[in-house]
């Protein structure tokens, strides 16, 4: 209470009752202006190198992989019999190095000599020939990219991310003041966590902005996140040690999103660790079986120096590094089948934890990468009938897994036992209204894991069913912005590992909000960055590394490598903001002038 | 490139399902967040289990409950706090069909857009306060109940249970002038009926049997049906049909249910709502009676037209029916809050309400005397029903047609002995302040 008179004087309980009001409404604003920037912004495909067919048709390859062949749903089409549906298969390196794969039983030949199965490297002007159709490959110099970048969108020019910070700050400045006064036990230690957690934004936005990066919107919604968990480690457990560690966590989160953003830049260094990855998480997961420690029924706890530990958590960020793949290799059986037995014994380990919401969400994970991977429903079936029948084993095998099933929507029939945490959730999220009683001013923060599995209860409570809302359409604008990005995605690697990430974040959040909320079995899952806990704030912020590798708008994501700086930086200079300020002022037809005037080379090409 | 990233759309699939399963959560919060709210453990609303804020009053604003941080806190006068009791209900939640249990939602003042963050709210019930003091005074130690409602509106003026205690005192548990002191013996508890049931074994005759009217019915105090005796209160002599139901004669009603059946008995019973449980303000749940068909077994099918047999009546039920005859056939259903209407249900046809109400005011004419009830317009009909120790529950049942006094009453006294002698006089005392102040 000194550091609130100090800070806001004596009109701090006024101020404090006013701010419950306008915090929902700053919430809306920062969701939405990330919606916003994320939804309009143009989301141009890059282009990396042409085929001309019969030196007629101009075939664009806007993807680092490339799929030829007869089929209507790849990269470049080749309507002829004598070519096979998914007939060969172009790679570009980050070098800028082209390689040519057979993918089926057709023929492919680079200047007639035939494609073996180590693939063919493929130069600017070589004659790619597929069945009976021949093509030419032009690759664009670092000039002609250079030429091409210049009309595409940098992102943050409609909606400027600085701002979007700026809101990001008062929300938590709102935060500490209701802590302050809702909060008995919150104080010096809780004001210092929302301010090192708001300087550590500010530090990595005015860092990457320095560097040129534009894009902010994935991470500004985890820091949105984050900020709104710290809220609740602040009404939970307000101590000094307590809010240190939990700010250690974010701090650490942060840089290990940073570190695993910039490994992924080179799409060849990360590939290499596929196996490795592979394996660290049978390992881990082999650690966690042996020693971790029985709560709540699941067997899934460390201890190392204090810091409690749920090794199952970097699983998740591991399997999505060892599953996501390349192109060339997705057609490969073998691999699929490596892949579905890895998955395998990663669900069946969730599974003897008794950790049954990882298992869960894993195996809807492993459903949607193999999807991807396959596009096989077949596949799926077959999956989804072994799941239900392992499903049926561990419920028999676990009776307290059985007993939440037993209570699913009747939480209000046994609110002494199976329903008593589902209860209180409803209760205390239905008692905060759509503006909430403020922060630090609930009770079912001290129901047992009321900060964790029914957090999404605690959010309500505290900060209204706005905040809530927000807090779940975040993690669906994140899922939003990962399938609109795939269409411009480099690689598949990035396209898939970007939407497990997703996918797993998306089925967290449903099992915490549905489970708490006794619409789906209660199974103790958190909240992507809002359930108090390190280990799966620091897993939410690898994932989102991921969802930042498969933004390939210009100047969108540090994951991603600038096409200029392939070549050492030998390309020409980007251009600064002001050089392009959107479409609006010249229109779209303008745009779309200068945007042709800007292709260039390949009209020249024409008349060669 | 393209095969997979427009299966990166597979993705979405699960945004709609989240999608759907938050318009479940919102629609489900829309729908039963004041329960929700109003769960004992709510800690913003309840402190050590007992609600903390928001007030009870009666239609005049006399404050019947108030709940604070400290506890709840009840009625000025030791009187009211003892006749409303069981409409009001104890700090343990033990009356469940209190308005603090029953209307928790209203007490803690929840709204979807504020939730619970406004602090309390008021509950204004429609009963008058002071009427149920002079209902339990007139009542006078003795188990029973009394309910008067206005059958035009609804608004429900007098609930009153007995015994009862005073919530600031508490009471002599080894007692057993205690027994049962939680039930409201008005909405959660089934009697026998008695006489009082002959309103449904007649309204059946009118609607089904086309001769009842030039029908006469010989009482010699007795007759044998069935092969066994029906005994009767009195020896009636020859009656028309209206006689017989002033008289309340059982030999009459044995002779007009074996024409009857006990099907059809059963089945009017249900259709005027006496076998299911009701529902007041969409809170308070009441007991369902019972009618079992005697099917076949003539001295049985006697008993049950005669309200006796395995029938058994909620005295609130029997509210609804004689304000639905009262109403022209219609309910409106009796509603616990100030100035809140509950809607209406039809019960009979109108033809058969009047009749009956034509006849409920002819036993008053004819048998109990009008000059037993200055100023009201009574129809009304006794029950004298055996309970098998001996003992009899009086029950009268009814309603006064005074213009500026739509009122429809039923009197139960468990064990009380006449219906006539013990219940009507109640009613009478009842309705004298009611009507007159």
């Amino acid at each position: 209470m000194d550091l609130l008179r100090l800070i806001f004087g004596e009109t701090g309980p006024w101020l404090a009752s006013l701010s419950r009001f306008i915090l929902p409404l700053v919430c809306v604003a920062i969701v939405v202006r990330c919606i916003r920037s994320m939804l309009r912004e143009r989301y141009e495909p890059e282009t990396w190198a042409y085929l001309y067919l019969q030196g007629e048709i101009m075939v664009p390859l806007r993807h680092w992989e490339c799929i030829l062949g007869r089929a209507k749903s790849v990269d470049g089409q080749l309507d002829d019999p004598s070519v096979e549906k998914l007939h060969a298969c172009l790679i570009r390196d980050a070098a800028g190095g082209w390689t040519v794969y057979n993918l089926g039983r057709g023929d492919t030949y680079v200047n007639g000599e035939p494609v073996t199965a180590g693939g063919a490297a493929l130069a600017d002007a070589d004659v790619l020939t597929l069945g009976e159709v021949s093509a030419r490959f032009v690759d664009l110099t670092e000039e002609e990219r250079a030429a091409l970048l210049k009309y595409r969108h940098a992102p943050g020019r409609r909606v400027r991310p600085g701002a979007t910070m700026l809101l990001l700050t008062v929300l938590q400045i709102l935060l500490v003041l209701q802590q302050l006064v809702y909060n008995e036990d919150a104080g010096t230690s809780v004001a210092m966590a929302f301010g090192i957690l708001c300087a550590a934004q500010w530090v990595y936005f005015c860092v990457l902005r320095a560097s040129g990066q534009t894009g902010f919107e994935p991470e500004t919604l985890g820091f949105f996140l984050t900020t709104i968990g710290l809220s609740v480690a602040a009404s939970s457990v307000p101590d000094a040690s307590s809010m240190i560690k939990q700010v250690i966590f974010i701090l650490a989160g942060i840089v290990l999103f940073l570190i695993l953003g910039l490994w992924i830049r080179d799409l060849k260094r990360t590939k290499s660790l596929n196996m490795v990855a592979a394996g660290a998480s049978i390992v881990l997961l082999a650690i966690n079986l042996i020693f971790a420690q029985v709560t709540y029924g699941a067997q899934n706890w460390i201890t190392i120096g204090g810091f409690s530990i749920q090794p199952s958590e970097f699983v998740k960020v591991l399997y999505i590094y060892a599953s996501a793949a390349t192109l060339e290799r997705l057609f490969v059986n073998k691999n699929l089948i490596f892949y579905i037995g890895f998955s395998a014994v990663c669900v069946g380990a969730m599974a003897l934890m008794g950790d049954f919401g990882a298992a869960l969400v894993f195996f809807v994970t492993f459903l949607v990468i193999s999807f991807m991977r396959s596009g096989s429903f077949a596949t799926l079936f077959l999956a989804i009938g072994g799941a239900a029948l392992a499903i049926m084993v561990v419920l028999s095998a676990r009776p307290y897994v059985l007993a939440r099933f037993q209570t699913w929507g009747h939480a209000w029939e046994d609110i002494y036992d199976t329903g008593y945490q589902q209860v209180r959730a409803m209760s205390a999220a239905a008692s905060g209204g759509l503006f909430g009683q403020g922060s630090g001013n609930g009770w079912l923060v001290d129901v047992t894991a009321g900060d964790t599995d029914m957090v999404f209860g605690v959010v309500c409570e505290e900060l209204g069913l706005i905040t809530g809302l927000c807090c779940v359409i975040s993690i669906l604008a994140l899922a939003g912005f990962v399938v609109k990005n795939a269409s411009a995605g480099r690689s598949s690697y990035f396209v898939i590992a970007a939407a497990a990430s997703v996918t797993v974040m998306m089925s967290q959040m449903a099992l915490n909000v549905f489970g708490s909320m006794d619409i789906l079995p209660f199974t103790g899952v958190t909240f992507p960055f809002v359930s108090r806990g390190g280990s799966s704030l620091l897993s939410c912020w690898m994932l989102l590394a991921f969802i930042k590798g498969c933004d390939t708008r210009s100047r969108g994501s540090f994951a991603v490598k600038r096409p200029e700086k392939f070549s050492g930086g030998a390309g020409v200079e980007e251009p600064e903001d002001e050089d392009y300020d959107g479409y609006d002022e010249y229109g779209p037809e303008g745009h779309a002038n200068r945007r042709r005037a800007g292709r260039g080379r390949p009209y020249r090409e024409d008349n060669r | 490139m393209k095969k997979v990233t427009n299966r990166a759309a597979a993705v979405m699939i699960l945004l709609a399902l989240i999608l759907v399963g938050m318009g479940v959560y919102i629609f489900r919060l829309v729908r039963d967040g004041g329960d929700w709210a109003s769960f004992y453990a709510n800690d913003s609303v309840y402190t050590n289990g007992s609600l903390n804020s928001g007030s009870i009053t009666d239609r005049n604003d006399v404050v019947l409950a108030t709940a604070s941080e400290g506890g709840i806190s009840f009625a000025d006068s030791s009187a009211v706090r003892t006749a409303c009791l069981h409409v009001v209900g104890d700090i343990n939640g033990n009356i469940g069909t209190g308005a603090l249990s029953a209307f928790r939602s209203e007490l803690v003042n929840y709204s979807f857009l504020t939730g619970t963050t406004t602090g309390g709210g008021t509950v204004k019930l429609s009963i008058d306060a002071e009427l149920n003091v002079t209902a339990y005074n007139a009542l006078n130690g003795q188990k029973g109940t009394v309910l008067i409602y206005n059958y035009e509106t609804g608004q429900i003026l007098c609930v009153v249970s007995s015994p009862s205690y005073d919530p600031e005192y508490g009471f002599d548990s080894s007692d057993s002038a205690y027994d049962g002191v939680y039930i409201n013996r008005g909405l959660s508890a089934t009697y026998v009926p008695g006489s009082v049931f002959k309103l449904v074994t007649m309204a059946a005759a009118i609607e089904n049997i086309s001769d009842i009217w030039s029908q006469t019915f010989t009482c010699t105090g007795s007759t044998t049906i069935g092969g066994q005796t029906v005994t009767c209160s009195g020896t009636h002599g020859t009656q028309t049909v209206e006689q017989a139901l002033a008289n309340s004669c059982n030999v009459a009603f044995a002779e007009i249910s074996v024409q009857l059946g006990g099907d059809t008995i059963a089945e009017y019973a249900e259709k005027y709502g006496l076998t299911s449980s009701h529902s007041i303000n969409g809170e308070i749940t009441t007991a369902a009676g019972s009618v079992t068909s005697a099917q076949g077994d003539d001295n049985s099918t006697a008993w049950e037209g005669i309200g006796q047999y395995e029938d058994l009546v909620n005295p609130y039920a029997l509210l609804r029916l004689v304000g639905a005859i009262a109403n022209g056939g219609t309910v409106t259903e009796p509603s616990l809050l100030y100035g809140k209407s509950a809607g209406s249900t039809k019960l009979m046809d109108s033809a058969t309400a009047s009749t009956l109400s034509e006849m409920m005011s002819y036993n008053v004419e004819y048998h109990y005397g009008s000059g037993s009830y200055p100023g009201l317009e009574m129809h009304a009909k006794t029950g004298t029903a055996e309970v098998g120790d001996g003992t009899s529950h009086a029950w009268f049942a009814g309603f006064i047609t005074n213009s500026d006094a739509p009122l429809a009453f039923v009197v139960m006294v468990e064990n009380g002995g006449g219906g006539y002698s013990v219940a009507s006089p109640i009613a009478n005392t009842v309705l004298q302040q009611a009507v007159f102040g």
